[in-house]
């Protein structure tokens, strides 16, 4: 039994045939995108109506999309639906066909609505990104403070003054302690996810070494993967 | 750090998660798509690199369930 992807049928169980239809399916896709005229116009409109379901979609997910009101969220959506769109067709050449192309189509759309709302859900609000001053007592950096104390909060402040960079405890603080979205932190500082992603990533290994070295986390082995 | 900044036990497990091995947002969201469908066809496990980003990832990992629920696939 197949079930249809807005125009274009594939079976809803794993079979061989199924990655012949989705090749198939996808094969369509690219063509009539690529194509010059009438086929493309009408290709665009039915990924525009598959970028505005999966939009949608991501919106009614998010719980803090919730207080946005509706026309908000429609705006969102209809603009995130029409970013993932040109984004579909100007990264059109790098399908590899590894995926349906609904799947790989739908994602933009998501990151795209996803990014939206958090952003929208944070416009009005202060993100302080004062840098985190020195522990008023830096003599808890000392093994036997740590040794009699064994509190690993203050170990993690104490890491975080003397193992960070002052950008890594600013993005450090306001994501993973604030809990402020990485998206947003990324647009008030005029850079993107990843690059904030890698400060994370840098700012989370001195921290463990850190800590490592003073006793509050087992040595790290070459095979370590978080459970 | 200032007196604002509570260090809450989970604040403490997000600021000491081990990221590795080592994937980034780009790369998460290149192969996003192809483990997606992968997870419609098969039981496999997720990729640790891919698992450990979204573990690490909020962002990424709502915009993965949220791809999965669209296709019909679960992040487990």
């Amino acid at each position: 039994m197949g079930r249809d992807m807005d125009g274009l049928t594939v079976r809803s169980t794993a079979s061989p045939q199924l990655m012949v239809d989705a090749e198939s399916a996808a094969d369509d896709w690219v063509a009539r995108l690529s194509v010059a005229g009438r086929v493309r116009d009408d290709a665009i409109a039915r990924l525009h109506a598959l970028m505005l379901r999966a939009a949608r979609h991501q919106v009614g997910r998010m719980p803090e999309a919730g207080a946005l009101g509706a026309a908000r969220r429609e705006e969102i959506v209809q603009s995130a639906a029409d970013e993932a769109t040109v984004s579909v067709l100007s990264r059109l050449g790098t399908f590899e066909g590894r995926s349906r192309f609904t799947t790989w189509a739908y994602k933009f759309a998501i990151l795209h609505a996803g990014v939206e709302v958090r952003r929208a859900a944070w416009s009005n609000r202060e993100i302080r990104l004062d840098d985190v001053p020195e522990p008023s007592e830096t003599r808890t950096s000392a093994p036997e403070a740590f040794a009699e104390g064994r509190d690993l909060a203050n170990a993690v402040r104490v890491g975080m003054a003397e193992a960070l960079t002052p950008h890594q405890r600013r993005v450090a603080v306001a994501v993973l302690v604030d809990e402020v979205p990485i998206d947003v932190l990324a647009e008030r500082l005029g850079t993107n996810r990843g690059a904030l992603y890698k400060t994370l990533h840098d700012a989370r290994k001195r921290l463990r070494a850190h800590l490592r070295a003073h006793g509050y986390l087992p040595a790290e082995t070459s095979t370590e993967v978080n459970p | 750090m200032n007196e604002r900044v509570r260090l809450t036990p989970e604040a403490i497990d997000r600021l000491t998660a081990n990221t590795e091995p080592w994937l980034s947002c780009d790369d998460c969201f290149e192969q996003l798509d192809v483990i997606i469908d992968g997870l419609t066809r098969s039981n496999l496990p997720l990729p640790d690199a891919f698992r450990v980003h979204l573990m690490t990832c909020p962002a990424c990992d709502e915009e993965a369930r949220s791809l999965a629920a669209l296709v019909g696939a679960v992040i487990r």
